[in-house]
């Protein structure tokens, strides 16, 4: 206990010392801060306590729709573009220095040197870089909570789910940086194989988000669209067979990655915002903006879109890979000589 | 308990690209004694000191640490450690870093308190100990460094060239405070380039040339042993007395005369013949070799006989 203790409270002092620590805080409170300051009056949505007014009728102060909007922006962009993104960018770059400099020549011999075993000084040293992103996003979801609160009169618990899965994400990504870190010994060298690793999987998260789009929620919508002239139309020819079968065929691919973004985009089913009467139930904030509401069949079409991959399609393949990884770099580091 | 805090009866390392760094060491370490380990660079100091430290892997390795097979964790608990060119966290202050390297010895954080303070005070950083690491000069790092080798209160400490880059002054520090920790009752192992400092603290040393002990034993026989015998005349030697010290590999320098002897009775002939030549002796005497004289020797014997033999 002494020894984890030990080793944590060192990475919150090496996080502390780091200035990249407080730009992303200062950053993570700018963007909460953005977030509180958007209101609503009897005219319409405010920004920044009230320097804008935007007179948009629905969205007048105490009606459903302006409540079901706030919490929009929390699931679809807050959590969607910052943390899912951004965030996880600025702790990559503050957390992969974390094991070169600790196997630098004069520094890892004082640790090891000690009674305590390799393993246990590598899960911990782990853990500590993980602190990184634990530590911020819980600070930015209390802002968070806070402003729903106040804006909604919604108290919702449930925010607080962004913790465990945004680090659980971020972890996906990091031990690449952590593997090839204890490979290389080099901080420019992990940061780039983990953002190259991380850009990877997303390029094929998005062919098969794409590919499912187009060759099942689509046509359940009831619409065709020709690949050639790009035309829409209503109606029950089946255009996306050649969707599914790439679809399929990529799936082993998909299945041994990790699933950075769809552990991100889970979020929302986590994050559960009390029902409401409000015409905005049930549609994501891009259908918001491109106005209209959306039929049956797209909303069921959609919602079977979201819930395509079960739990342990997205988290436990994502664990599987991400214990391969973590134990291919724990193996380096219990077995090399320094 | 043995005598022995550690044992070496055998120790290999080779390394994957083929390297041998240590061919075979057997090593004795009294308990309570300051031992040092010399020898050149690349002789395998560093790689002998990380095998017993679980740092390295060893090849092969048979003997004991503190009576517990070498390579056990737990035996590290009674033992403190300060490596070659020591790298501290420099967002940590002095006290900081003491702390964790006590936390991961397991010192309670109760006990850790005092044993801290204590450390600071014995290492002369009571005052700067509040400041980070990036604020210290290389002797105060040392200084740390050698607090917390110290903070598990060991028995066996290890200290990897702990003088490198310390200043005379700190020198003389470093070189009471090691002294100390032999009237503590603990064992140091001291490995350094700097034989001077070794010769006036160590009890025992072992000399380390090409992964292979080649002397061993304490720092009064070794150099004894190379005993060499000194005289200085008046004026300047007859031919025929030149020709006679010549015969006997008695080597002449301006007006001194010099002769390897085991005892002063070796001596004694050259004595006789000078007086017989009407030489007058200004001064007679047993200059022994130093450390440096030693190794020099030993490391150039070394060199000529590439598979040396291990000498005891």
């Amino acid at each position: 206990m002494t020894q984890a203790y030990t080793i944590l409270l060192d990475s919150l002092r090496m996080l502390r010392a780091s200035k990249l620590f407080w730009v992303s805080l200062w950053i993570s409170a700018v963007v909460a801060v953005v977030y509180a300051s958007v209101g609503f009056d009897d005219k319409g949505i405010t920004v920044m306590f009230g320097l804008w007014d935007f007179e948009i009728e629905i969205m007048r102060k105490g009606t459903p729709e302006s409540q079901a909007f706030y919490t929009l922006i929390f699931t679809d962009v807050i959590v969607r573009f910052w943390l899912g993104w951004a965030s996880l960018v600025l702790a990559l770059i503050s957390t992969c220095s974390i094991f070169p400099q600790f196997l630098q020549t004069g520094s890892v011999e004082l640790a090891i040197s000690k009674p305590v075993t390799r393993a246990r000084l590598f899960l911990l040293k782990y853990i500590g870089g993980l602190l990184f992103v634990a530590v911020q996003t819980l600070l930015f979801t209390i802002v968070c909570f806070i402003a729903l609160g106040v804006r909604c009169d919604e108290w919702n618990l449930s925010v607080f789910w962004a913790v465990p899965v945004v680090t659980f994400s971020f972890s996906l990504i990091y031990c690449i940086g952590v593997f090839v870190g204890v490979w290389s010994r080099s901080t420019i060298f992990a940061l780039f194989a983990s953002l190259i690793f991380w850009l990877m999987t997303l390029i094929v998260q998005w062919v098969d988000d794409f590919t499912y789009k187009m060759g099942y929620t689509i046509p359940e919508m009831g619409v065709n669209l020709d690949m050639r002239t790009g035309q829409v139309s209503e109606g029950t020819e089946d255009a996306g067979a050649g969707f599914r079968g790439f679809h399929q065929k990529i799936q082993p691919i998909v299945t041994i990655m990790p699933k950075t973004r769809e552990t991100i985009l889970s979020l929302k089913r986590l994050i559960v915002f009390k029902e409401r009467d409000s015409m905005l139930a049930g549609v994501d904030l891009g259908s918001v903006f491109a106005g209209g509401e959306m039929d049956p069949n797209a909303k069921e079409a959609m919602k079977k879109y979201d819930l395509r991959y079960s739990w342990f399609s997205i988290v436990g393949t994502s664990l599987i890979f991400e214990l391969v990884v973590l134990g291919g770099a724990m193996l380096l580091f219990s077995r090399r000589d320094y | 308990m043995s005598d022995l805090a550690v044992d070496i009866e055998f120790l290999r390392k080779r390394y994957s690209n083929g390297v041998e760094a240590l061919a075979g060491v057997t090593l004795q370490v009294p308990r309570g004694s300051i031992f040092g380990l010399i020898g050149p660079n690349g002789a395998g100091k560093s790689t002998l000191v990380k095998s017993l430290l679980t740092i390295l892997r060893p090849t092969e390795c048979r003997g004991t640490m503190l009576d517990e097979p070498i390579g056990k964790k737990s035996t590290l608990a009674k033992v403190g450690y300060l490596p070659e060119h020591a790298t501290f966290p420099e967002y940590l202050t002095g006290r900081q870093v003491i702390e964790y390297s006590a936390g991961l010895a397991h010192i309670s954080r109760r006990a850790c308190k005092d044993r801290v303070d204590r450390l600071l005070d014995q290492v002369g950083m009571n005052d700067a100990a509040a400041r980070t690491m990036r604020t210290y000069s290389k002797g105060m790092k040392q200084r740390i460094g050698l607090a917390q080798a110290l903070v598990n209160d060991p028995e066996v400490v290890f200290l990897d060239e702990p003088t490198d880059g310390v200043d005379p002054e700190g020198r003389i520090d470093f070189k009471r405070m090691i002294s100390a920790l032999r009237e503590e009752g603990r064992t140091v192992f001291v490995n350094s380039h700097l034989l001077a400092e070794v010769e006036q603290i160590a009890d025992r040393v072992a000399i380390l040339s090409k992964g292979k002990i080649v002397k061993q034993g304490l720092v009064s026989d070794l150099t004894r042993r190379e005993a060499r015998y000194e005289l200085r005349i008046q004026g300047t030697l007859p031919a025929e007395v030149m020709s006679w010290c010549g015969e006997r590999g008695i080597s002449i320098q301006g007006n001194v005369l010099s002769l390897m002897a085991e005892n002063a009775i070796a001596v004694q002939p050259l004595i006789d013949k000078l007086r017989a030549s009407l030489v007058i002796i200004l001064e007679l005497k047993e200059d022994r070799f130093s450390l440096e004289e030693l190794f020099l020797q030993t490391v150039m014997e070394q060199r000529q006989t590439p598979n040396g033999t291990v000498a005891r």
